[in-house]
């Protein structure tokens, strides 16, 4: 066992690796995507230009704006992923000779997610309300109007993934892709004020940008009638994505129980 | 019935125009190799795989139609069926759920789940993590998991699979004493194991590339391979060439071997003889090739027989 050998062996490791990765092409173009909108993100999050438009735009402290964006994203999260990880196949299929409807399974398996994305989004609140000086004035009806209208919008990008995920076998592009568009477009670090005018633009057809907007606004003493674009917007993705979610998932769920396939990935 | 299973470049029929019936209360065998279809029919009759033709009926309810009512009809447990269990829960309370969405009503769910924990033997580990549970006691929670509803029929696809010899044995004998023969229920047994139907079985079916080729009892099936006698030799030594030459040896029609022990060098011959006279021809060429002969003695045709005469290959290929 030589030195010469050893090296070898570390090549063929790599070389392993690196056949391996080549053959998920998508998730190649999503990582260089990834890297490219997480540096952009933070050269936009280190501009003073950020402050300045939250200030003009949020009539709010950049803190303020920080902490509402980041708490309320684990709603998001949590939705985005919710039925992807509701329906790995050997769950899927012991729910699926029950007689337990797949919604009931979806919304039960979700619960606890949402109590905990809840708990979470009180404790960010709290600390900030306690130790950064935020300021709330809460219009509850509005608030959870808009977290109903976010969290139904994602659970269906959250349909679509997964029917990918269960017809594909070959993992779930979708959720990927929102991720990493949410890093750069979503409102979360940064106003998308602060982009030049095509990223802004693009900014404008996500549905992150709408829902932290809104939520913003019903935390901190907004009017819905202030809000009365966005929410509209918001809405209109909700009645949009939420079906076409619901008819993606059913057509690839049919698709894979005809083709016996439905526990192959 | 018919049902399709596509694959990557291609779809064949997974089970090919298939008409059985089997009868209340019985304890029914599905057997064949692998690929031959059985886990395509389990999952068809529990709604899983929708037929690409015909009809299937569970407790006098359509597969297709009326799913909901099929599947109050029916305990199912999957050949890999522990992997639907959480890791992290206990067995009491993995049950608990599974409880729940078989819509065990909440006011007997605890004693029901203590039932069927008491009825596999898993009573006393009912706290214990589901992944410190060893592969014999998974199996079993998956069983209790399927009878958790209590339903009049079951399927059981290949319940014995991963299991050593004397936790397949009293599985076998809990299915065929408590489940059968005292709570009356209805059972589709499937397994590539023989033995295991031949054991237990009321009928059985053998099924091979989506087709029923053979049904009747287990009895029945042996006895229809008439032809010729069988034989089994324990011999050492004796190589790949050699057993290819018995093969075609005057007077013989088929020969399996397996490896009875390697350390030994030992290989179990079963061999059919078109009749006895052949016989002293085989034991000459053992000799003749100065190969020690441990022991031989005549057999009756086991179901293994009858599916080798059926199909014209193995259970193993």
């Amino acid at each position: 066992m030589t030195f010469r050998e050893e090296l070898w062996k570390t090549y063929y490791f790599m070389k392993r690796d690196i056949i391996s990765f080549a053959t998920y092409k998508t998730n190649i173009v999503l990582m260089i995507f990834s890297a490219l909108f997480g540096a952009l993100s933070y050269a936009f999050l280190g501009a003073n230009a950020s402050v300045l438009a939250v200030l003009q735009t949020y009539h709010m402290s950049y803190t303020t704006y920080l902490i509402i964006g980041i708490a309320f994203m684990t709603y998001l999260s949590q939705s985005l992923t919710l039925v992807q990880r509701t329906i790995n196949p050997w769950s899927l299929e012991e729910m699926l000779v029950s007689p337990t409807r797949l919604v009931t399974f979806i919304i039960g398996s979700s619960l606890w997610g949402f109590i905990w994305s809840t708990a979470t989004i009180a404790i960010y609140l709290t600390v900030g309300v306690l130790a950064f000086g935020v300021v709330l004035s809460v219009n509850i009806i509005g608030t959870i109007y808009v977290v109903f209208l976010g969290i139904g919008t994602f659970i269906g990008f959250s349909m679509i993934g997964a029917g990918i995920l269960i017809l594909t076998k070959q993992g779930d592009p979708v959720t990927t892709l929102i991720t990493i568009i949410t890093t750069l477009f979503g409102n979360v670090l940064f106003p998308p004020q602060v982009m030049p005018e095509p990223l802004r633009t693009i900014a404008f057809f996500t549905p992150q940008y709408y829902f932290l907007t809104d939520v913003r606004t019903m935390l901190t003493g907004g009017s819905i009638s202030s809000i009365y674009r966005e929410l509209g917007i918001l809405t209109l993705m909700f009645a949009i994505i939420v079906p076409l979610g619901y008819f993606v998932f059913a057509w690839c769920l049919k698709t894979s129980r005809k083709n016996g396939t439905l526990s192959w990935f | 019935m018919t049902a399709l299973n596509s694959g990557e470049n291609k779809t064949v029929a997974a089970i090919n125009h298939m008409d059985l019936k089997i009868k209340k209360g019985e304890l029914f065998g599905l057997l064949g190799p692998n690929g031959a279809g059985k886990t395509t029919l389990v999952k068809v009759l529990c709604t899983l795989l929708p037929p690409d033709g015909g009809t299937a009926i569970i407790n006098g309810y359509d597969v297709v139609k009326q799913q909901m009512q099929v599947k109050r009809s029916l305990g199912t447990l999957f050949s890999v069926g522990e992997r639907g269990f959480f890791w992290r829960l206990s067995g009491y309370s993995n049950l608990e759920f599974y409880a729940s969405i078989n819509n065990v009503p909440h006011n007997i769910m605890h004693d029901r789940i203590m039932e069927v924990l008491r009825l596999v033997g898993l009573q006393d580990k009912s706290s214990v993590f589901f992944q410190k549970y060893s592969g014999g006691m998974k199996r079993k929670l998956s069983l209790a998991r399927a009878m958790l509803a209590d339903p009049p029929i079951l399927l059981l696809d290949e319940p014995t699979t991963g299991l050593d010899v004397v936790s397949s044995r009293s599985l076998r004998e809990f299915i065929l004493n408590d489940l059968v023969k005292k709570a009356g229920k209805t059972v589709l047994y499937t397994t590539h194991y023989i033995e295991e139907a031949s054991q237990i079985c009321d009928r059985v079916a053998i099924m091979d590339k989506g087709k029923i080729i053979a049904l009747d009892t287990p009895e029945a099936i042996r006895n229809a391979v008439k032809k010729g006698e069988f034989v089994e030799f324990v011999v050492q030594n004796i190589t790949e060439a050699q057993q290819n030459t018995v093969r075609g040896l005057n007077g013989v029609i088929s020969v399996t071997a397996e490896v009875q022990d390697a350390v030994l060098g030992q290989t179990r011959l079963r061999v059919r003889l078109e009749n006895l006279e052949a016989l002293p021809r085989l034991i000459d060429y053992f000799f003749k090739e100065n190969m020690k002969l441990v022991n031989f003695k005549r057999e009756e045709p086991t179901l293994e027989d009858a599916f080798i005469e059926i199909t014209g290959v193995g259970l193993s290929e």
